[in-house]
Order: C-alpha cells, then structure tokens, then sequence
C-alpha cells in the first residue's frame, strides 16, 4: 500500500503546497521591487484575517463579505507596513527595513491579540461537502478550490506582470530601479502598488487557508511568514513561477514527511532542504541569476 | 536588592551575550537570524556537563562555549560564502534545525536516584547546579556580570588593533578589503566562531540560572530580537546592542506601565527610530563625536 500512501500525501501536499506557492508569490513581488525582507508579511495577513474573523464573530458576516474584509484589512496593513518600513529608508539600508519590519510584526501581532485574545477562533468553512473519491484516492473540495484559486491568482499575477503597462513598470522598477525613475516611471508609486497587491494576496491566501481548517490560530502570522520564505526562497528569488514551485514542492515534502516520520520531522525536512540547498546551490529551483548579478552590479555602483 | 530586581538584571545580562553575539556578525557584514542556536548548544551541552556528568559549573560553561563556537565555525564554513537575505535564511534553517532536533533529542539516566536529562519537547529541568552549591541568585547574577564584563573588554581590545578593523572594513566592504589584501572568508569565519563562543556561554548561564532550558526558550523570536537590539542600541560600540536589552527588557518588559502593549509601544518605537538612526542610537557618528567631545574635555582639564 506504499505506492497508494505516496500517491495520496503527493496529492495532499499539492493541495496545501499551492496556499504556499501564494504566500511564496506575494514574498517575491514584494522582494523583487524592494529588494528587501518583509518579515511582517505573516503578521500582515494576520491582520487581515483576524478582522474577518472578528467580523464573522460578532456580526455573522457571510463568507463572501469576510473575504472582502480580509483583503481590503491586508491591504490596508500592508500599506501601514510600507510606509513605516519601506518607504523612509533608501535601498541601501536593508537591514532597517528588516528590522523595522519585524518590529511591526510584534506590533501588528499585538495588537492582534487585543481583537481577539483567545488561541483559536472560528472561522467559515469554505465547502461543507464530503471528500471526492477518486478511485481509491481521496480528494477533498476545499482544498481543489485552494488549488484553483492559486492557479488563478498565479495566471492573472503573470499576465499583469506580462502585459500591463503597470506590469511593465514593476518590471522595470525589478530590473533597474535608477533607470525606471529616469524614464519617468514614479518608482515609489509603482513600490506602494506592488506592496499592496502583495499584502492583497497574502490576504486571498490567509483567507483560503483559514477557511480550509474553518478556523484560525494565534500562530497563523508566524507560520505565513516561515512557510511563505521557506518556498520562496527553494524556488529562487524573484520568479512567480518559481514561487508556485517552490510552494508545491514545500508542500509535497512535507506531506511525506509528516506521514512517514511525523510532524516534527516535517518541520526539519523542510528547513533542512533549505539550509542545504542555500549552502550548496544558492539559485534556488528555479533561481534568477541574473537577478543576483545585477543585484551585485547595483550594490558596487 | 529585591528578588524582582535581580531576576531583571540577570536577564538582561543573560540576553545581552545573544545581543553581542549576533552584533559581531553584523559588524562583520553579515545579518544572522540564528544566533539563538549556539545560545540553546551552550544552554544544553552545559547542563549536561553539571547534571549528568558532574562537571563544575567553571568548565561546563567553558565546554558550552567551546562546542557552540565550533558549531557556528563549521555552519559558518558552508554559510559564510553566502551573502544579504541568503545568509540570514541559511542560520535561521540551521537554527530551527536544532530546535526541532532538541525537541527530539531525549537522554536521560538515573542521577543520584532520579532520572534526569533532556527529555525530548519538554525540556532540561532539574539543573540545580547553582542551588546544591548554595550560590544565591544575586550571586549568580555577579558570575553573568562578570562574564559579560570580561566578554566586553575583549571586544573592545580586539576593536582596538587590527583584526578589529580588519572585521569592520570587511564588514562595510569585502571587495574592497579584498582587493586590501584581507582575507575576508578567514576573517568572517573568526567572526561567526567568536559569536557562536558569546552566545554558547550566554546559553550555558541561562541554564542554570533558570534551572530549565526548552527548545522553545531559542525560538526565531530570541533570534531576531537580539539582532534587532544592536540595530536600536547602535553599531558604532559594543555598548549598543546592551543599550537595546535595556531598553526592551529593563524598560518595556520591566515596567508595568505597559502591561499588554508593550510590543505595540516597542514596535513603533523601533520602526519610528530606525527612520530617524538606522544604524541606531549608539551609531559611529555618535561614538566618534563622544570620543572627541571626550578629548577636548580631557584637554581642558590639562
């Protein structure tokens, strides 16, 4: 029964992997115009979860509405994050912003805590219905609509990214942030944009996850910032299709892990993968290179 | 001096070896979100070496050091090439590393009639060293000082000749002390083995002065916090990264003014002060313009 036991936590991973691949997307966006580390990014969804938590508490609010609050409270946060974090401080000093930005995460965090004080609270379910069966797998809906929410969000992320002018700018902005500013592009702004659509999917992301266990713990902005770092950074910096492999691949890992050597191991599986592959092969899965060269270049200049 | 006071002290002294530990590492460049392993290596090996082994406390802190400093030169070997953000996801793999691999590890024996050791999630309890040898906690609290005073007072001799500024040219820019004919791999491989040592030692104190270590006391929080106290404090002096602890602990944590809001009151705290110091309070401007300030006074006098 080994080979059905693979096959059904490689499918079980898949599913929890894509909620991964999401956070790992909106890290890199994130990353990729800042060139900087977001730790808040967890505590940001957090937030954002929690005040539709709140709201589905205390006033019953239906699904939809609460996952109109998540986004807009994750915008909004995010916003609060960038301003406070990002903005103020020029490129070169990477390490105040990360260390501002974890300074929020405690704050945001907090603050969290004063809405909501208890460990666990309810949340809506996504889909009540029993698990699909197909042949002798088992296939759960809530986790197909996670999947194609990802695949969704991934596609509408790519084609903005490809096609739209704003695309085209937060290119721009990756590539060369001083060339960008000279041809006119309004790099803050195109920054703020990015941060917020981030800080938007990370909220899509934090509602689907909590929806998917119908409820949400204190541990939810901590665990969105590890896992979505972790994925981001076995997938390379600065790809979105790299982020949804490394997501998946998170996902799958730890999947088998947990199921042949529990959960414990699971956690070290995934940190031991990362730890050797940044000792051994820095690009990451699918890592942008080129990226690093010229982040290097920009660094000496 | 009342039991609160002292357990406050000690804590901050405690704390400030992790502090000083990953601001050696950013003084060499490199930003480190795993101090807190070599912390929770020496709180381990050291409680091993007085409960199971019956070491004397001395030599326990010693080895913890020791095995910590070693741990963090051979990660440093395979880490060290690395640089930013990879860097800092490298130590804090290592460190989550050993935290579940603590949560794992069980080694218990019979000592003196009771089992005892590292039993697994939850923890070492049971390190009585201080408590059978009748040293009181203001006692205790003497040892972190005078271990954090000698700790101080090497770095800032080894500030004050050339490997000192070997580490800080290195640290502000690696090409260029290369091209100065710096070895800037040995040099950061110094710097990561002498953190892990401060923060091994700093662990091994922890232990005993608390009786108890779990895997979850070397959390990513211990990390980050004690990277972010240089930052606040300041890079410009070891003092710095101290003048952090105690603003957080001995100031926030301390005071009961604050109760349930003390990490929105740091929070922004923090974030605000970074804008207006990025390199924190105690940043080289300041550090250069009190030396001067200090001369001139001194001249005055003569």
């Amino acid at each position: 029964m080994v080979a059905l036991d693979l096959a059904q936590n490689t499918l079980d991973g898949l599913m929890v992997g894509s909620s991964y691949a999401l956070l790992a997307i909106g890290f890199t966006l994130i990353f990729g115009v800042m060139r900087r580390l977001n730790l808040a990014y967890g505590p940001t969804i957090m937030a954002g979860v929690y005040l539709g938590t709140a709201a589905f508490i205390s006033l019953g609010a239906p699904i939809l509405v609460v996952l109109a609050i998540v986004i807009l409270g994750a915008s909004l946060v995010g916003l609060y994050v960038e301003r406070l974090c990002f903005r103020p401080f020029g490129e070169g000093a990477r390490t105040a912003s990360m260390v501002a930005s974890f300074a929020l995460w405690m704050q945001i965090e907090e603050a969290a805590m004063h809405l909501l004080p208890r460990h666990m609270n309810p949340f809506p379910a996504l889909v009540a219905s029993a698990p699909l069966e197909i042949g002798p797998l088992m296939l759960r809906a809530d986790h197909l609509v996670m999947l194609a929410a990802t695949l969704l969000i991934a596609g509408a992320a790519t084609y903005l990214l490809a096609r739209t002018k704003l695309g085209l700018a937060i290119r721009a902005v990756i590539d060369q942030p001083r060339a960008a500013a000279i041809v006119g592009i309004d790099v803050e702004r195109v920054m703020m944009l990015t941060f917020v659509l981030a800080s938007a999917i990370g909220g899509i992301a934090g509602f689907l996850i909590a929806a998917t266990d119908a409820q949400v713990t204190a541990m939810i902005g901590m665990w969105a910032t590890t896992k979505g770092l972790v994925a981001m950074m076995l997938g390379g910096l600065g790809s979105v299709k790299g982020a949804i492999a490394g997501g998946l691949l998170l996902g799958v890992l730890e999947a088998h892990a947990q199921w042949f050597l529990g959960p414990q191991v699971r956690d070290m599986v995934a940190w031991g993968l990362l730890f050797v592959l940044l000792a051994f092969w820095p690009g990451g899965l699918m890592g942008a290179k080129a990226l690093d060269r010229t982040m290097a270049v920009g660094r000496r200049v | 001096m009342d039991g609160f006071l002292i357990t406050v002290l000690s804590n901050i002294g405690m704390i400030s070896f992790v502090a000083l530990s990953a601001y050696i590492l950013l003084l060499s460049g490199q930003i480190s979100f795993g101090q807190q392993a070599y912390f929770g290596i020496g709180a381990y090996v050291a409680g091993i070496a007085t409960v199971m082994w019956s070491w004397p406390l001395a030599a326990a802190l010693v080895l913890g050091a020791f095995v910590a400093g070693a741990a963090a030169g051979l990660v440093g070997l395979v880490t060290l090439r690395l640089s930013g953000i990879y860097f800092a996801m490298a130590t804090l793999a290592f460190a989550e590393i050993m935290r579940i691999a603590a949560e794992l590890f069980v080694y218990r024996r019979e000592i003196g009639g009771i089992e005892t050791g590292p039993d697994g999630i939850d923890g070492f309890r049971d390190i009585r060293y201080l408590f059978a040898n009748d040293i009181s906690p203001f006692q205790s609290c003497l040892i972190v000082y005078a271990l954090l005073v000698a700790v101080l007072a090497t770095l800032f001799i080894v500030e004050r000749t050339r490997g000192g500024r070997m580490l800080r040219q290195v640290g502000e820019d690696p090409l260029l002390a290369e091209v100065n004919g710096i070895d800037v791999m040995r040099v950061r491989i110094a710097a990561a083995l002498s953190a892990g040592a401060v923060a091994g030692l700093g662990g091994g104190l922890y232990a005993h002065l608390l009786t108890y270590v779990e895997p979850r006391s070397f959390d990513i929080m211990l990390g980050v916090h004690a990277l972010a106290y240089g930052l606040i404090g300041g890079l410009g002096t070891a003092l710095g990264p101290l003048l952090g602890v105690l603003i957080d602990i001995g100031l926030l944590e301390s005071t009961r003014v604050f109760r349930g809001y003390r990490m929105i009151v740091f929070g922004g705290l923090v974030a605000v002060l970074l804008i207006v110091r990025p390199r924190g309070l105690l940043d080289e401007v300041a550090i250069s313009r009190i030396r001067q300030a200090l001369r001139r006074w001194r001249h005055a006098g003569d």
